[in-house]
């Protein structure tokens, strides 16, 4: 199959697809919500989109997801994105309905696999066993590129306001229940939020800010949960250079909620965690891409540098092969320091311990 | 080596370079396109799905190749990409929900025809290609 084969017909209706499998494998603690000591094939993606281009400014699509990751995402397909997209100007559009939010450098792509190098994003900001609550929003979006001027590069925005769910099959719901608290609905909230992001006048190099935020509220079993609008900035680069391409991403959550037990008095706690992660890029050949990356999360208002808990640094190595344009495979390497995130006690029940290596291979599809 | 045939070679050298320098791919636009040149960077944007206008404010809507010579070498001179990261590209704002795939022909007769036909159509073909009834954008 070429390349851009896949559309239908006129091609302004499209039909667009891809799956992956993977093999995940680590030597201490399960990792993810797989049983991966053992090797875990527990993994898989799928997701096929379709987009109508209705008239030249007018464009509707749906896309459905099917995420299996252990214990989390299941047999459920959910809907990804739904819209219709209207292009006002050339400097302004409007997307309404369910619409993926467009924060830091991966959020927005982060469930499309066969879209970047690597295996597994960075733990720290973009958790695959996290990302279901992220990945968009029930609302309108607002979008556009403005050029600046000859000599001073161009400016895309997207600025967001909707409401969303707490996805219930995956990490977030887990470490409530691990903690305690049990739900007797879906929590849902607001989250409003814009991205901005600068093509610099020096070729090849990006810069930008996002800032998500959102509240939320939901009944316990035994009480109530409400958090106050939380606070997730994030601020990232991107350097492309010939073959090479390298990035980097700061982010801090923060984050406070209050937990009302019926008949005791409301008990609060937050979160203020920095994280950040430094990628490299590489394309040896057209059909081979290698890189590296290092990320760091402080997972405690005061982390205490010798509780692994209260930490998680990652060193990752990674490689992947397009076999052709419609079939690739990855290999990657990774070795963790801390057990701050991606971690559950379900699978975990003798305790973690604080190092785990892992190596993940894959092979997709899309189409 | 004597000196007579090392500089030979550097001049043997420097004109396959020159021959290979020369562009070979132009790129063409439907006659409603206001604008007569572009920058490469115009182009990139356009082809990469960054921006649907050129300098005048005309949209355009770029079309594809499904391979051969003129999309290897538009790629290579206008894009910087292999077609593996082209596309991927273009999938990353599919999957997105940001747009729709750009139409993509068959051949370049095909690309000619479709671009002649479609108001804001632009594409890409080997200067060698017949494209009467299109204009050639000048690449500045």
């Amino acid at each position: 199959m070429t390349a851009f084969a896949q559309g239908a017909g006129d091609q302004n209706l499209q039909i667009h697809g891809f799956a992956t499998q993977a093999l995940v494998y680590t030597n201490n603690n399960n990792y993810l919500g797989m049983d991966t000591n053992s090797g875990s094939t527990a993994w898989t993606e799928a997701a096929v989109n379709v987009n109508d281009q209705v008239t030249s400014k007018l464009r509707a699509g749906v896309q459905f997801h099917y995420t299996r990751l252990g214990i989390f995402g299941g047999d459920n397909i959910s809907v990804d994105w739904a819209l219709g997209d209207y292009k006002v100007n050339r400097w302004v559009g409007v997307r309404a309905g369910k619409v993926k939010m467009r924060w830091g450098l991966y959020n927005d792509t982060q469930d499309y696999d066969p879209g970047y190098l690597w295996s597994l994003l960075p733990e720290t900001i973009y958790g695959v066993d996290y990302r279901a609550t992220d990945l968009s929003q029930l609302g309108a979006e607002v979008y556009g590129r403005v050029p600046l001027g000859e000599h001073l590069g161009k400016l895309s925005y997207s600025a967001w306001w909707g409401d969303y769910f707490v996805a219930t099959n995956d990490g977030i719901m887990e470490d409530f229940n691990e903690s305690g608290l049990n739900f007797t609905n879906t929590p849902w909230g607001k989250t409003p939020g814009f991205d901005l992001r600068w093509q610099t006048p020096v070729k090849g190099l990006m810069v930008g800010g996002s800032l998500m935020a959102y509240d939320a509220k939901g009944n316990l079993t035994n009480g109530t949960y409400f958090q106050p609008l939380a606070y997730w900035p994030a601020y990232y680069a991107k350097y492309d250079y010939k073959k090479l391409t390298l990035s980097g991403q700061y982010t801090k959550l923060i984050q406070y909620q209050t937990v009302t037990i019926t008949g005791s008095a409301p008990s609060s706690s937050g979160i203020d965690n920095p994280a950040w992660f430094a990628m490299a890029e590489y394309h040896a050949t057209d059909k081979l891409q290698v890189g590296a990356y290092y990320t760091r999360l402080w997972d405690a208002p005061l982390p205490n540098p010798v509780l692994p808990e209260d930490y998680f640094h990652e060193w990752v190595s990674s490689s992947r092969y397009d076999i052709n344009s419609n079939f690739y495979a990855k290999l990657e390497g990774h070795y963790i320091d801390g057990t701050g995130s991606g971690y559950y006690g379900f699978n975990n029940p003798n305790g973690l311990k604080p190092r785990t290596g892992v190596l993940v291979g894959k092979v997709g599809f899309t189409f | 080596m004597k000196k007579s045939s090392f500089i030979f070679l550097i001049f043997a050298a420097a004109s396959l370079f020159a021959v290979h320098a020369q562009a070979q791919v132009v790129i063409i636009a439907n006659n409603s396109v206001r604008d007569t040149s572009a920058s490469k960077a115009d182009i990139r944007d356009v082809f990469m799905g960054a921006s649907s206008n050129l300098k005048s404010g005309s949209h355009v809507v770029p079309i594809l190749l499904k391979g051969g010579a003129a999309h290897v070498e538009f790629l290579v001179l206008f894009i910087g990409r292999s077609d593996a990261g082209f596309q991927s590209n273009w999938k990353s704002q599919v999957f997105s929900g940001q747009c729709s795939m750009p139409r993509s022909v068959d051949s370049e007769k095909a690309m000619v025809e479709y671009v002649e036909s479609t108001p804001g159509a632009v594409g890409y073909v080997l200067k060698t290609t017949p494209h009467d009834g299109v204009k050639t954008l000048t690449i500045q």
